[in-house]
């Protein structure tokens, strides 16, 4: 509250000035005298907001990345280097980060919070146990990161990093925020003399670094299971890593770094036909994706444990993000008003936002497919197709309203259900922290549901917080004994079906080095890969390279057919469309004749 | 190989607590040998003992081994053995010996799990297990400890039988809130088999409400594991509890069993793991696991569990000898040693007594500060036997040197201090914290952080200007405390006295993770496990204290924020290797800090109730204490029965009363284990009287979470009626091209239906997001014709519904959350009664995504995800197993609508009932458009009556306690009635949404902040906290900030147990607080179970700072008010002067005659309101009173 002493308002006047000064002089002594000169009542506010890299401090400035899975991470590293960044990715987080995090963060977070906020704090203090003071810390260092709008705690991590941060006497240390969602070109938000740029190189370079990551990862999971000589498709990973680097590093295509990747790969010896259950990974994004401490390590845990561990892709959480915008621009097209202010209506309000968000939206995810697909082809990451987040709205939507959001949204329940019905893992092992509010709050109420419903379906939740990792190991184990012994009746299954023993498979691909090809992957009929092996060599053995061909022409044909067929049945609407576009430019002409000639029509007239 | 080799197989399952082991003949399964034994935490040793004697019985070398269990995982190496997960080992065994089960329960030592078997289309059984891993609920262990402080002597639990016949409330959800119930139905009196009646029950429905995760336990069920072999009370509350649940969702058991054998108990029910492993190992047939003797076993005991500590391990407590001995010679507590007194000396002075929920505490304190005597005992439970104890030994302490006492009064704290001050008529009746205080201040002068460490809790006080100006306490969940150290001393057999000589002895010490006491038990299992020895796992646990006390209770990760004199206390201070621990921490991070601990640690509280007597004392020159020699011969009798039991709500108390007849004929009755002020009376008159003084002080004291609760589900606003057909409206025309979309205005006629919705009836959960937008929907159905009878919300939150209805869940998210299953069920067994004319045709828990918000810079406003994912989950809950809906002919509507967008609301609204009702488009959107308006005119309401309370506590210098809570804490079921516990003391209660939010009422307390354009409006929040997206953590910031920048609004915050979107605001929270140097206090982590105890102690000690407050803002209102005056007498001084000046120079100045006559006007005006010689006014609390409000919006009286 404000002073509550009034002056007279006469005192203004020029010959009582003696008498102000000395009442003012008064007031003071008074104020002293009766204790009432205490400091104001302070009002806090965030300091730390808002902080920027100015362009003259990008030289001395390192920025730390991380969060993603490793190989991400350093390959972010090398893809920022060459615009000019120093760039630095934290270490893996571990057992001491979450010491970190608990310390200086707020309680009852979720251990995704723990973990990344306290890596960074963590990294931060041992510089300054080496002896640097934390001004020059803050000076010299800041970090990068993607911001959300939530709706789980995901959105808030940068109020825990602030916090932390300054809780661990790093008051002042920038971090710099690009927005998940924000698209491809987020300088616009920054200000002018800001000195990293969020520009469309900026994130090319980034998806690169993603993308290359996803398919290495990718290739590895697919095929380390099956090794014959123990480590020797880490050997080849850690050869593809510096390779990438390298390349990104130089500004070369990074699709040559792959294209050498795959040669690599392709001379590891492999025996598919070990009976290994295929455990699908989903969940919370960060409890799945993570290799390190976060999630017990449960990929390396699996294939120690004897598993073939199907993982998810950053990229393909990306496109679940460019869907939710999508979705949410079609439930609302054709309001009769749009709900102008409002974080999703108001892209909306335009005669032709629609459309050009439409447009922007499809490219982007055409564009990311396309990618993945081009980088997956180069490093011979074969027959993988990238998850459709509209089909899993579909599937999921008796269990799961796709309009509820957080997390992986529908896609964990639709995971779950496509693993069972199409038989892509025998076990689907989803991951989360505990407490993490949309996948063990609600995906996992539903899912009790799911595995009601499918009932031979192995469908395991399982939750991580840092500690207790008997219990969580020994929870694994525990579905990963129901998982094998259903991967072992798909192959016995397999085997009876085609009347073969493992052994004649085995040598039936000795004799077919093709068919054994690392690269090459059966085709999908049983969960299990050893099964589908089974059943390649059935197929194999029991047709003539001719029939192969013609089985391979006539598949040709009917995929034409089919897609004949699409574009017959969508002439009417197309048809349609055509018409309506050509009203729409017979309008949009109109109008650009009324603008240019100020001629007025009756309907332009009552056009809102 | 021989024949043994090949027909034996060896299962040990080595759990937390036991070791089991079977030898079977691998062709008939048949058990050749077992034996079940308590390990007490020496597994390899007992494996060691149980495989010398197997081989003593039979040729076992090379046969095939297995091992289970949460302690086999080191052991599998050096046995040869291959581990099986245990649920899969008891699952085999059941499937084996089992055919015919579907549901198996295992209560274990540490985990319970529930296997329940799911069954295809083909017949193929699908084990589905689930345990409760995470938060320790009824177990074995927690059984043991109970029996332990029920005092239990052995055969009696073996031999109890359970009866419904006295039930009690003890909260099973963690083994340690469970303790604690325990110990305080053992307190007050309950008998024992009431009390393990209570605790079986309450384990029972805990695991049907959580781990069954929402599943139907079909028959035939099987009881594995030691409780419930064991303990025949236990299987026959599993045998009650179960068919109840069959009977509610219409499950029919197999025709022709007797429940015994469809609820059943095998022999051998402890060794099913065992037996099961084995099970998987002749299944497997591996070759790798042979059994080679106990040599390597021996050698991994001597040799190889030690090898691999060193690099997990943490330090030791202290680094060489002499840093100890250092340590202990500045830190050892003195020996008490009172002073000499002689023969006929006469000591004068007052009683401290200190009744702890573990200990009680006694001083006597001569009239000028001395202490005379201290005496200490573990609590019996009834609080006069233990004053009567402490007394009779101060007393005879003294009369011992031949001296007499004369005492002047008696002062008392802790949970006995209630009980003393009735019927031993105690002067001083102080909380605990405050007692502390004062001992800790009058030793030690200008403290900063005072930290009491007692039996069962941690309390941290923080100080300024020597009084408290913060505190924490734990309790709201079990972190480390005394008790901990004391259990560990305790499992390993050493005398906590012992403790820190164990533990200094230590070379190293695990890392524990520090919380939840149960986890770290666990932990020490694991260690243990691993090699660690008792003195390293006794120093680990003290390096765990401090971090409990500073990380998870207190919170402030820099420490030396708070000052650099701390001030260590409690009992658990005599443990020297937690004092090191503590202090090593402390310093670590405040490297100039002086930590003191306090020299009479124990009897710390008991000191402060002395002091306090003794200031009173001096102050007044009386005491009402009846004097040692009369509460000695205190008569009393305590009842506890179905007579004692309170009736007055659905509750059903069981209360404990104590008679007490002092020596001078009169007598007291004191009520205690109650959990509301109807318990504390007999009759019905009484408690009427208790219901109006209550009614009367809520007029005075408004609540507005009450009101907005009331408010929220009634019908309070009369919607128009809908137009008739044809009349003319305006309305948007949208042609949708295939690029572009155009809007064009039009006029045409109103389009209806008139369909009859007279019998229509829509049944709502009165839960989470409904308490913000109810009157939303209320008025859209009513708007569309539904007589508002029909619009039917589910009940308040209480127990018995709870209890009734908690047990579809199949997930553990917050109690809020959690609750909505209960109110689902109210609806459908309750609310729809078709019988009575009372069917529900819908049941309709809107998906809310997206909720308005008054702020407004936000970057988004969506729900939290919980509260928008609940409707989902409770589909799936009420629909997995059976279809309760369809089975009542209720269709259950989920269907998303955002609230912030009114027109794609009125989209959601008709596709979810156009074709429902029948309705046209025009009628809902009409219906939607009059909700809207009944939400602003709710919100609009709550405001007025906010705005009043704020104008009155600010005219009058009082204080309102603004809640900082989501909305549906305003559910009575959901605060606990905490809010109440402070319109009780005299402070009136304001909810977030009750703030005016007006920029004509706002601005004048962001005065400042405008005119620097520092923020463009009081509802913007960015500068503060940026990553407002989400509707309600926003509110709570905001709300937090206003409170901030008003002098008269003081704080309680409250949240639930894992909300995940308050806890970034925690820290935020406190901060804009402590900046403005608001008052607050902080309940998070609110759960289902009501800590009776802990809510008292922060209510008292948040009343005194609140006090504290009030006294200061009726200061500073008296000091302005003073200096208003006496600037005003100098004006007039100057004015005069300024006069004669004029008049000596014959000039006259009208201008200063007006002012002079303003002034004295003034003066005269101020000198009635304000005498200096009255005294500072009475801290207790002032009655505000809501004024009517005028037309011009202001309050007048």
């Amino acid at each position: 509250m404000n002073s509550p002493v009034k002056h007279l308002p006469i005192l203004n006047q020029p010959e009582f000035d003696d008498i102000m000064a000395e009442l003012d002089a008064f007031e003071a002594a008074e104020r002293s005298r009766l204790g009432l000169d205490e400091e104001p009542v302070q009002f806090w506010r965030d300091e730390m907001v808002d902080l920027t890299i100015k362009q003259t401090e990008v030289a001395d400035t390192t920025l730390l990345i991380g969060g993603l899975p490793k190989l991400a991470d350093i390959l972010i590293q090398s893809a920022l280097k060459p615009l000019g960044y120093s760039v630095m990715y934290l270490p893996e987080p571990d057992h001491e980060s979450l010491r970190y995090g608990k310390e200086f963060g707020n309680r009852a977070q979720c251990n995704p919070t723990y973990y990344t906020v306290g890596n960074l704090v963590k990294f931060l203090c041992q510089l300054r146990d080496k002896g640097m003071t934390s001004e020059e810390i803050v000076r010299k260092f800041a970090f990068v990161s993607a911001g959300s709008c939530g709706p789980c705690r995901f959105g808030m991590y940068v109020t825990e990093y602030r916090k932390a941060l300054r809780d661990a006497g790093f008051d002042g240390f920038r971090i710099m925020l690009f927005q998940e969602k924000g698209g491809i070109s987020q300088d616009g938000d920054q200000p002018s003399e800001a000195g990293i740029s969020f520009g469309p190189k900026f994130f090319m370079q980034l998806a690169k670094a993603v993308y290359a990551a996803d398919i290495i990862n990718g290739i590895g999971y697919r095929l380390r299971p099956y090794e014959v000589e123990e480590g020797a498709i880490n050997r080849v990973l850690e050869e593809t890593k510096r390779l990438c680097c390298e390349y990104l590093e130089a500004q070369r295509p990074i699709l040559l770094a792959l294209l050498k990747a795959r040669s690599m790969f392709a001379k590891v010896e492999l025996d598919r036909t070990q009976i290994k259950p295929k455990v699908g990974i989903a969940g919370e994004f960060w409890a799945q994706m993570t290799e390190g401490e976060g999630n017990y390590r449960v990929k390396q845990f699996l294939e120690s444990e004897g598993a073939e561990v199907r993982i998810q892709f950053v990229s393909e959480w990306l496109l679940y993000n460019v869907w939710e915008e999508g979705r949410d621009l079609e439930l609302r097209v054709g309001l009769r008003e749009n709900d102008i202010g409002t974080a999703r209506a108001d892209h909306h309000v335009g005669t032709y936002s629609i459309a050009k968000r439409r447009v922007g939206l499809k490219v982007f995810d055409i564009g990311m497919r396309a990618t993945f697909q081009m980088f997956a082809k180069a490093a011979g990451f074969n027959d993988y197709k990238t998850q459709d987040v509209d089909e899993g709205r579909l599937t999921a939507e008796e269990y799961y309203p796709s309009e509820l959001r957080g997390g992986e949204g529908h896609m964990e329940v639709a995971h779950a259900i496509d693993n069972a019905v199409k038989k892509k893992a025998n076990l689907t092992l989803s991951v989360k922290p505990f407490g993490c509010l949309p996948s063990s709050g609600v995906s996992d109420g539903v899912q009790s549901k799911v595995q009601e419903k499918f009932p031979g379906a192995i469908i395991a939740m399982v939750e991580t917080s840092g500690d207790g990792a008997t219990n969580f190991y020994s929870r694994v184990q525990l579905y990963l004994f129901k998982a094998r012994e259903l991967a072992e009746a798909e192959v016995a299954k397999a085997l009876s079906e085609t009347g073969l023993t493992m052994e004649e498979v085995r040598a039936y691909l000795k004799a077919n080095p093709k068919l054994n090809d690392p690269l090459h992957l059966p085709p999908h009929r049983a969960a299990c890969t050893a099964a589908d092996v089974v059943y390649q060599v059935h197929d194999h053995m029991t047709s003539t390279p001719l029939s192969r061909a013609r089985a391979r022409t006539t598949k040709l044909a009917e995929d034409t057919k089919g897609a004949f067929s699409v574009v017959r049945k969508a002439a009417p609407t197309m048809w349609q469309g055509a018409k309506l576009l050509a009203e729409d430019l017979r309008l949009e002409a109109l109008d650009q004749i009324e603008r240019r000639t100020g001629f007025r029509r009756a309907e332009s007239q009552a056009r809102v | 190989m021989g024949t043994a080799q090949q027909s034996l197989v060896i299962g040990l399952d080595i759990g937390s607590t036991t070791v089991k082991a079977v030898v079977i003949d691998r062709s008939s399964y048949e058990i050749l040998w077992s034996d079940y034994q308590r390990h007490h935490t020496k597994q390899p040793e007992k494996v060691l003992e149980l495989l010398r004697a197997i081989g003593e019985k039979h040729d076992v070398i090379g046969c095939p081994i297995f091992v289970t269990g949460s302690g086999a995982g080191p052991l599998g190496e050096p046995l040869g053995a291959k581990f099986v997960q245990e649920v899969n080992a008891v699952s085999l065994a059941v499937e084996r010996l089992h055919p015919d089960v579907r549901s198996i329960i295992e209560l274990g030592g540490q985990d319970a799990k529930i296997i329940v078997y799911k069954e295809d289309q083909h017949g193929n059984k699908t084990a589905n297990p689930s345990m409760n891993d995470k938060c320790a609920s009824g177990t074995g262990a927690t059984i043991d400890k109970c029996m332990v402080k029920v005092g239990a002597e052995p055969g009696f639990a073996t031999s109890l039988h359970f009866s419904t016949h006295a039930l009690h409330h003890v909260a099973a959800k963690c083994g340690v809130f469970a303790e604690t119930d325990i110990v305080n139905l053992v307190k007050t009196g309950v008998p024992k088999d009431e009390v393990l009646n209570s605790l079986a029950d309450a384990i029972v429905l805990q695991n049907l409400s959580v781990l069954t995760r929402g599943s139907t336990l079909k028959a035939k069920v099987i009881l594995l594991g030691g409780p419930n072999k064991y303990l025949p009370f236990l299987q026959e509350c599993w045998r009650l509890r179960i068919p109840e649940t069959w009977r509610d969702r219409g499950y029919e058991p197999p025709a022709g069993i007797p429940l015994e054998e469809l609820i059943f108990v095998p022999d051998n029910a402890d060794l099913y793991a065992a037996f099961g492993a084995a099970c998987y190992g002749i299944s497997l047939g591996a070759d790798d696991a042979r059994y080679m003797g106990v040599d390597r076993l021996v050698d991994f005991m001597a040799n190889g569990r030690r090898a691999r500590l060193g690099d997990k391990a943490g330090p030791p407590l202290a680094a060489n000898e002499a840093e100890r001995l250092a340590f202990v010679d500045s830190y050892k507590i003195p020996k008490f040693a009172p002073p000499k007194l002689g023969p006929g000396d006469v000591v004068r002075g007052v009683i401290g007594l200190d009744g702890g929920s573990t200990s009680s505490k006694a001083v006597f304190v001569r009239e000028d500060g001395e202490i005379i005597a201290k005496a200490y005992q573990l609590s019996k439970g009834n609080p006069i036997v233990d004053a009567q104890d402490l007394l009779t030994s101060i007393r005879d302490q003294v009369t011992a040197q031949g001296a007499t006492i004369e005492c002047i009064g008696m002062g008392a704290t802790g949970y006995a201090a209630d009980v003393l001050e009735e019927v031993a008529l105690a002067d001083v009746n102080i909380v605990e914290t405050v007692a502390h205080m004062m001992s800790a201040v009058h030793f030690f002068g200008d403290v900063d952080v005072i930290c009491d460490i007692g039996g069962q809790d941690i309390k941290v006080l923080f100080m300024k200007n020597g009084d408290i100006a913060n505190f924490k306490l734990s309790n709201s969940c079990s972190a480390g405390n005394g008790m901990l150290l004391q259990a560990m001393a305790d499992q390993f057999g050493i005398d906590v006295r012992d403790y820190a000589e164990t533990a200094f002895g230590a070379a190293l010490s695990p890392v524990f993770s520090y919380g939840c006491a149960v986890f770290l038990d666990t932990d020490r299992v694991n260690f243990q496990k691993e090699g660690f020895q008792k003195e390293e796992l006794l120093a680990g646990l003290a390096h765990v204290l401090p971090k409990n006390v500073w990380q998870y209770v207190v919170q402030i990760p820099r420490l030396a924020s708070l000052g650099r004199k701390f001030v260590l206390q409690g009992g658990t201070q005599y443990n020297l290797a937690a004092v090191k621990a503590q202090v090593d921490y402390i310093k670590e991070r405040v490297p100039d800090a002086e930590v003191f601990v306090h020299p009479h640690t124990g009897e710390a509280g008991a000191l402060g109730a002395a002091f306090e007597t003794l200031r009173r004392f001096q102050r007044s020159n009386t005491t009402r204490f009846i004097g040692i020699e009369g509460v000695l011969a205190l008569d009393y009798e305590t009842r506890n029965d179905e007579s004692t039991t309170c009736h007055f709500c659905p509750n059903e108390c069981s209360r404990t009363f104590i008679d007490t007849k002092r020596p001078d004929g009169s007598v007291s009755r004191y009520i205690s284990g109650f959990s509301c002020e109807k318990g504390t009376v007999e009759s019905n008159e009484a408690m009427l009287e208790i219901v109006k003084l209550r009614k009367q002080t809520a007029a005075e004291f408004p609540n507005m979470l009450n009101y907005e609760a009331r408010l929220a589900f009634q019908h309070f606003y009369e919607p128009e009626p809908l137009p008739a057909s044809g009349t003319m409206i305006d309305d948007i025309e949208v042609r949708e091209g295939l690029l572009r979309i155009d809007r064009r205005k039009i006029r045409r006629p109103f389009e209806r239906s008139h369909r009859d919705l007279s019998r229509v009836r829509v049944g709502m959960p009165r839960i989470l997001g409904m308490y913000s937008e109810a009157p939303f929907f209320r008025t859209y159905f009513e708007a569309l014709g539904m007589p508002k009878q029909n619009v039917v919300f589910s009940d308040v939150t209480d127990e018995p519904m709870w209890l009734e209805g908690s047990r579809y869940g199949s997930v553990d998210p917050c109690f809020p959350a959690k609750a909505a299953q209960a109110h689902i069920h109210n609806l459908l067994f309750h609310k729809h009664d078709p019988a009575k004319g009372r069917a529900l045709n819908f049941i309709y828990y809107p998906l809310l995504n997206y909720v308005p918000n008054f702020v407004t810079d936000t970057m988004d406003n969506v729900a939290c995800p919980i509260v928008s994912g609940t409707p989902a989950v409770m589909k799936a809950a009420f629909t997995k197993e059976v279809d309760f809906f369809a089975q009542r002919s209720i269709e259950y509507i989920d269907a998303a609508a955002s609230l912030e967008e009114p027109n794609y609301l009125m989209r959601n609204m008709y596709d979810t009932w156009g074709h429902r009702l029948g309705i046209t488009r025009d009628e809902s959107d009409f219906a939607v458009r009059q909700g809207l308006i009944a939400l602003k005119a709710f919100n609009d309401e709550v405001q007025a009556k906010g705005r009043a309370i704020l104008e009155t506590v600010e005219a009058e210098n009082g204080i309102a306690i603004l809640v900082l809570a989501r909305p549906y804490h305003s559910d009575p079921g959901m605060n606990h009635g905490i809010p109440e516990e402070f319109q009780v003391l005299g402070y009136p209660i304001l909810s977030i949404r009750s703030i005016p939010k007006t920029r004509e009422y706002l601005d004048r307390y962001f005065k400042d902040e405008l005119e620097t354009k520092k923020i463009g409006s009081p509802l913007e929040i960015n500068h503060i906290w940026p990553e407002n997206y989400q509707t309600n953590s926003t509110a709570r910031v905001w709300a937090a900030n206003f409170a901030a920048h008003h002098p008269n609004v003081a704080v309680l915050d409250l949240s639930s147990f894992k909300c995940g979107n308050d806890a970034p605001t925690y820290g935020l929270i406190d901060k804009i607080l402590s900046t403005s140097r608001t008052p607050s206090a902080a309940l998070h982590d609110i759960d289902a179970n009501k800590p009776g105890g802990s809510i008292k102690i922060r209510v008292k000690t948040y009343a005194h700072s609140l006090r504290l407050h009030e006294e200061r803002l009726d200061d500073v209102a008296r000091r302005k008010l003073e200096l208003e005056l006496s600037i005003d007498r100098k004006r007039l001084e100057l004015l005069e002067g300024k006069q004669r000046q004029l008049a000596a120079m014959h000039r006259r100045d009208e201008r200063i005659d007006t002012a002079l006559d303003a002034v004295r006007a003034r003066i005269r005006s101020y000198e009635v309101a304000f005498k200096p010689e009255a005294p500072i006014a009475d801290p207790s609390p002032k009655l505000v009173q809501i004024r009517r409000r005028s037309a011009s919006d202001l309050v007048t009286a």
